[in-house]
């Protein structure tokens, strides 16, 4: 059996063959295949059904090969494709194996029946002489015929027959039987299988830009909102093609992957503001706001009257959170719209439901529209693939060519139809004998419309919210309670939401068994036991009874306390599946034992435990299903421990995986599968089953160990320690950020003369009249021709170009793509922005036309050539100390460069920056242009490193603080500062890091960029470190030296390991106690936790990193906000920029983490979202 | 930025790509070379389905741009082996029936491949830290324990 049947069809058409059919539609005008059979011999059975990852495709070719003789491997099972397979309807509700094999089992047993007449006759035997094998029909006289011969070149067509018989289970041999899945090989090996794999000649690339009401769609705003779309923002993007829009949505197309995801980051976007939506924090208060339909599903007894009379009357209420199917791979769909036909590669749920949307969508009839289904990424409900499917065909009508959409980790996690939150209202209570006196329960599911997504936004669909009738799954208890009334709310959706595995079976069995769990207790009775007391269904009787017996479970009439930090309890839950429309039909029977051990001290719950029995009756393929139960137990054990969609102002904020952790694998419990041999009833459903006694059976086993009631999923730590201690958890509160420290003056710099009084007296009466002098003009120096570097040699070019490395002019004189040093560069200076200026030797835009005394008086005195003033942004009051014969390599390297012709925009400084004859006095103030005099105290190495780390290198233009006019303070040298939004950390002994900087630490940052106890150069010193590389290993040595020389002595090397090993030994993080710990967990450590498995690229430990430590967390925010996208080295590795898939409040919680975590000795940053949005702007 | 040549060693061929040098790995294996092993999945190196080997070591190749990538050895879930000849971690995989979508296998091999290049004999510990931030949303990983424990060759049972 292959996993596509192509091949089999285009032969197919040519030869003859067998089909079972029925109708497609009421005038009988087409018909639907569910089997084939061709001449060859080969079988394509049809199935209207897709597969989701669950493995139907394997558990249906086995029902298929088992009804037809034929052996496994020869059929080929087609799914969801809508111009081959009968519409069955979307794939829910476990209903696959159970309700829609059901038509094609008959199939293969119809046409079985017509092959085996056909033969007797041929073979002139009666039927029951003959055997079958593998499609070869034998007589006892060894004449054979096979299926295909008795086909021929025949065009057999036979109507499905309802009343056909099937084999009878004692005669299986295929089903039943455990089956290595058929799609495994080629996804173990990277063949085309899923839908996010296809490609089609002259295939373009699309991605979409979403509407700001992230997964809301209903309301007046929707596909409204709309204002602007500047497409010149992504004109210079290579290969764009078109930017799409229509209503709320927008796409854009490119030839490549990579630009159609940079143009939708990119482009300009203008949306009105989002109107107030409902508070979503609050849910059961927004559940209860919603307006609702009350629908009595079920009504019994007298249940007013019970519970007027109950002895312990009992009113409860459980609440279920929002949740994500959070399917691995987002969303993706190919779409290829032509007026003759529209073919769309979708990963759908249900390919007809989709044809359907697409249709209206394009205005056309459905027959137009082929829908070609491949497999996606696991999905247990709806995700997104109907939407991208839709965005696909969208940019596709518009460009004219086929197009593929991926949608982006953030999309699928903001708009999927969420699984709903639900809120169960259950009353009651105990008879004075312990009998429950009466059952009333009331359930509210705000689901289930969803419509695709670009009918919304293009206007096609209203959106206005539909009431949709799914709120009853199981909403009736399995326990016969003499007095019982069931209603369910039906309710419009809040934020848009859908199926989601147990869909409101779940959430309403959840409240079903921690209710009949608190009874027990209630009553003093055995929570098994008492459950048997109302348990009518024999099958449900046994599997309790098997699932106990399997566990060893030991009654507990009374509630056990128990000691200890770390307490332990076992839990009990039992449901069975009641899904489709009410009153639906069960699924297979689910029991539960949860083991669980509860930290008393940090809340922390881990499921150590589950033995998961379940009835599935007839079990196609054991393995599958064995499967699908630990799928379901950990699925539902992550849910139910940790999946809570988070939202602001009632948009979802939960984008990327540290928001909406999922369980991993040292979380995960043991698993204890029980299978009850049912092989002789019918198949059940067992894609969900499994799942839904999961919340109860944990919360009751956290009940038994804490002897506390916890109605409200997820258990995160936080909640339990709420539950524990009865209040509210203790927020730390957040400190006031504290000052900037005022820098030491025990560091000056070393290379400034201080002034007496009266040489300030003298310089302020330079400033006087430098500014006195303001409207003169200063002395030009002429230009010369044409530059001509060939008078310089080699060996002095090549200097020069170290020497510009170290002062990193291409740094600042380099625009973000621009040519080498042609300038343009924008820099944000206190007072306004400059750009930098050409510095190529083009005669008209660069310094062509300056001779080396303007190149020599530029660099000491900040003079132009013309005369004009430079500002100091450009540092030449430190460029001023490099010496003559540095001066003249540079100026040579920079003559024998390629002239670039390339004008820099103007500067936009604020009155007076703008004046630049009042830099005169400026320079009289702090200027002192004199060249480098090394001091005979130091050592030949302080001293070459001072000249570097001064002159060239000008390390203190932004590791010193500056004062009010942007000069730096001469008392406070190297005391830290701030560029491009970056914090330059102070470099002497005023070092925030816990170990102080030695040299060879220094040594090791500046020529690998990367220090074990600081961390690796980001944001503006990368391309620093970067530059240095031409520097010869004792330049950068030297430069160690000089700067250590201001540091405190660190301690030894062995000290210092200790120090480190203890330092990340006491802050390893062991438990996701808050939302920023689990946004660490999610999106950090991978990275960055000591000792994980070696990645590509440096794992900088947090717990000695700078940032962290320092006063104020803009590194640690820029970093986190833009990443490292261009590290020094790339051995370094590089870090993706969260800015789009983490709001500013959840920043802000991870940096407050960070800091509580990995600096627990400083005090905590304030106003940490303040800084965030800052930092944020500041780009 | 724009386009430029780029070489790269990809499953042992060098292989000449135009693209941006900033353009992530992931969708120059895909998109340029045709290999489906790594998918995207999160795009912030977060998930692990991207994951590839880059001079033996486990990659996430969403967040690694090629021009980081030049004269380094990168091998992805193709470059293992194929359904023909599979890699002994693929196979131990297959046999352990060890995914129910599958989309997140590609990085549980790859991963699984890289832990064993360090570590040939993981305990199961070692195997569930190195494996914890490869995400799976289906629930195989009681099936992946297995499955990595038996290309560590501590399963043996031939046939099971």
């Amino acid at each position: 059996m292959t996993s596509t049947a192509d091949n089999a069809a285009d032969r197919a058409e040519r030869q003859g063959s067998l089909s079972v059919v029925r109708p497609a539609d009421a005038d009988q005008s087409g018909f639907e295949t569910f089997i084939k059979i061709t001449a060859d011999g080969s079988v394509s059975a049809y199935n209207g059904h897709v597969d989701l990852g669950t493995g139907i495709r394997t558990a249906l070719g086995q029902i298929v090969a088992e009804e037809l003789d034929v052996s496994f491997a020869r059929v080929v099972i087609v799914l969801g494709d809508t111009s081959r397979v009968p519409n069955q309807g979307a794939t829910i509700a476990s209903e696959t194996i159970q309700i829609i094999a059901v038509p094609l089992r008959k199939a293969a047993a119809q046409a079985r029946q017509f092959l085996i007449s056909r033969a007797a006759e041929r073979l002139e035997l009666p039927i029951a002489d003959l055997t079958i094998e593998d499609g070869l029909i034998r007589g006892h006289d060894n004449r054979s015929v096979s299926y295909g011969e008795l086909i021929g070149d025949e065009t057999i067509r036979l109507g499905l027959a309802d009343d056909m018989p099937v084999k009878a289970v004692g005669s299986y041999s295929i089903v039943g039987q455990s089956v290595p899945r058929v799609d495994l090989p080629a996804k173990a090996t990277g063949e085309l299988v899923y839908v996010h794999d296809v490609r089609v000649p002259g295939m373009l690339h699309g991605r979409v830009v979403r509407p700001p009401y992230a997964g809301v769609d209903a309301g007046p705003f929707v596909g409204t909102s709309l204002i602007a779309v500047d497409e010149a923002s992504v004109r210079d993007i290579p290969g764009l093609i078109a930017v799409v829009t229509s209503g709320d949505f927008i796409g854009v197309v490119a030839e490549r992957e990579e630009n159609a995801i940079k143009a939708a980051a990119r482009l300009k976007v203008e949306w009105k503001p989002v109107p107030t939506l409902p508070d979503l924090d609050d849910l059961e208060t927004a559940l209860r706001a919603n307006p609702s339909t009350p629908r009595t599903l079920l009504d019994k007894g007298d249940v007013d009257t019970a519970i007027a009379g109950a002895a312990r009357p009992m009113r409860r209420t459980y609440t279920w959170p929002y949740q994500m199917h959070a399917s691995m791979g987002p969303s993706c769909a190919v779409a290829d719209y032509s007026e003759g036909c529209i073919r769309v590669w979708s990963g759908t749920q249900n390919p007809h439901v989709l044809r359907s949307d697409l249709a209206q969508l394009m205005d056309r009839p459905e027959s137009a529209v082929e829908i070609i289904r491949l497999e996606a990424a696991g999905c247990y409900g709806r995700n997104c693939a109907d939407d991208v499917s839709a965005d696909a065909l969208l940019l596709s009508r518009a460009v004219g060519r086929p197009v593929r959409v991926q949608l982006t980790r953030e999309q699928e996690h903001a708009w999927e139809p969420k699984g709903t939150a639900q809120l169960i209202d259950v009353n009651g209570g105990l008879n004075a004998d312990d009998s429950v006196a009466a059952y009333d329960f009331a359930t509210r599911y705000p689901s289930n419309g969803a419509p695709t997504l670009a009918l919304l936004l293009t206007g096609k669909v209203a959106p206005i919210p539909a009431v949709f009738e799914m709120g009853d799954r199981t909403a009736i208890p399995p326990y016969d309670y003499d007095n019982m009334r069931v209603v369910a709310h039906d309710m419009p959706p809040i934020v848009r939401a859908s199926w989601f595995r147990g869909v409101s079976a779940l959430p309403n069995s959840f409240a079903h068994e921690s209710y009949i769990d608190e009874l027990a207790t209630e009553a003093g009775v055995d929570p098994i036991e008492y459950r048997l007391r109302y348990l009518k269904d024999e099958r449900a009787i046994d599997l309790v009874n098997a699932v106990a017996e399997r566990a060893g479970w030991t009654p507990r009439p009374v509630r056990e306390e128990k000691e200890g930090d770390i307490v332990h309890g076992r839990g009990f839950a039992y449901a069975l599946y009641v899904h489709s429309k009410f009153p639906g039909y069960g699924a297979a029977w689910s029991a539960w034992i949860a083991d669980v051990a509860v930290n008393k001290t940090t809340g922390d719950v881990s499921v150590t435990r589950v033995v998961a029995g379940q009835d599935s009756g007839l079990m196609i393929n054991p393995d599958g299903v064995r499967h699908q139960i630990q799928g379901n137990v950990i699925q539902s054990t992550s849910r139910a421990l940790m999946e809570e969609v988070s939202f602001e102002r009632g948009k979802v904020a939960t984008r990327e995986w540290g928001a909406y952790p999922i369980i991993k694998f040292p979380e995960l419990p043991r698993i204890d599968v029980l299978m009850l041999p049912r092989q002789d009833q019918p198949p059940l459903g067992v894609g969900e089953s499994a799942s839904v006694p999961s919340a109860a059976a944990i919360a009751n086993a956290i009940f038994d160990a804490t002897g506390v009631r916890f109605r409200e999923p997820p258990f995160t730590p936080e909640r339990i320690l709420e539950g524990l201690r009865g209040q509210a958890p203790a927020r730390q509160k957040a400190l006031a950020t504290p000052p900037m420290p005022k820098p030491s003056s025990i560091w000056k710099n070393p290379f400034v003369r201080s002034r007496g009084v009266f040489a300030t007296v003298g310089a302020l009466c330079a400033a006087v009249v430098g500014i006195g002098a303001a409207m003169l003009p200063g002395r030009a120096i002429a230009p010369i021709a044409q530059p001509d570097a060939s008078v310089y040699s080699t060996a002095t070019i090549a200097r020069g170009a170290e020497l510009a490395a170290l002062g990193n002019c291409a740094v600042c004189h380099t625009a973000a793509d621009g040519a080498l040093n042609a300038g343009g560069r924008a820099l944000e200076t206190p007072f306004g922005i400059i750009y930098s200026t050409n510095i190529t030797p083009d005669v008209a835009t660069g310094i062509g036309a300056w001779s080396l005394p303007a190149f020599e008086r530029a660099m000491r005195e900040g003079i132009h050539r013309d005369g004009r003033h430079l500002y100091p942004a450009f540092p030449y009051t430190h460029f001023a100390k490099t010496s003559e014969a540095d001066l003249l390599a540079l100026y040579a390297y920079l003559m024998a460069q390629a002239p670039v012709r390339a004008t820099a925009p103007e500067n936009t400084l604020a009155f007076p920056f703008s004046v630049r004859p009042l830099l005169a006095a400026w320079n009289a103030l702090f200027h002192q242009a004199e060249p480098f005099k090394p001091n005979p105290a130091k050592s030949e190495a302080w001293n070459r490193g001072a000249y570097l780390v001064e002159a060239l290198g000008h390390c203190s233009a932004c590791h010193s603080p500056r004062n009010t006019l942007g000069a730096e303070k001469v008392g406070a040298y190297l005391a830290g500062g701030l560029a491009e939004g970056w914090e330059a950390p102070p470099l002497t002994s005023l070092s925030h890091a816990p170990i102080p900087w030695s040299e060879d630490e220094l040594y090791a940052y500046l020529r690998t960029g990367e220090s074990r106890f600081h961390g690796v150069a980001a944001g503006p010193m990368a391309p620093i470190v970067k530059d240095l590389a031409a520097l010869p290993d004792q330049d950068i040595r030297a430069m160690a030296v000089y700067l250590a020389s201001f540091g405190d002595k660190p301690p030894d090397t062995v000290a210092q390991d200790a120090l480190a090993t203890r330092l990340e030994r006491e802050t390893r993080v062991t438990l996701a106690a808050s939302a920023g710990a689990r946004l660490y967990q999610g999106a950090c450590a991978v990275c960055h936790e000591v000792a994980g498995l070696p990645l590509f690229g440096s794992r900088p430990s947090l717990a000695l990193n700078s940032n962290l430590h320092s006063a104020i967390p803009d590194n640690l925010i820029q970093v986190i906000l833009h990443g490292i996208a261009k590290p020094a080295f790339g051995d370094l590795g590089y870090m993706p920029a969260f800015k789009d898939s983490m709001s500013d409040a959840q920043v802000a919680e991870l940096v407050s983490f960070l800091r509580q975590q990995f600096a627990p000795d400083k005090p905590e940053w304030g106003d940490l979202a303040g800084a965030v949005g800052r930092v944020r702007a500041s780009r | 930025m724009m386009p430029t040549k780029v070489r790269l060693n990809v499953n042992g061929t060098v292989r000449e790509i135009d693209a941006a040098p900033d353009t992530p790995l992931l969708y120059v294996l895909r998109n340029d070379l045709g290999l489906n092993g790594p998918k995207y999945g999160c795009g912030l190196g977060e998930c692990g389905t991207c994951t590839v080997l880059i001079d033996g070591i486990a990659a996430r190749s969403c967040v690694i741009p090629i021009e980081g990538c030049v004269g380094r050895d990168i091998v992805t879930l193709e470059g293992l082996g194929s359904r023909e000849h599979p890699d002994a971690v693929q196979q131990a995989f297959i046999t352990e029936q060890a995914a129910q979508c599958g989309y997140c296998l590609n990085g549980m091999i790859m991963t699984t491949k890289a832990l064993l290049n360090i570590n040939p004999n993981p305990s199961e510990a070692e195997i569930a830290q190195a494996l914890q931030y490869n995400l799976c949303r289906c629930g195989a990983h009681i099936e992946i324990m297995r499955a990595a424990l038996r290309a560590a060759g501590q399963i043996a049972e031939v046939g099971d």
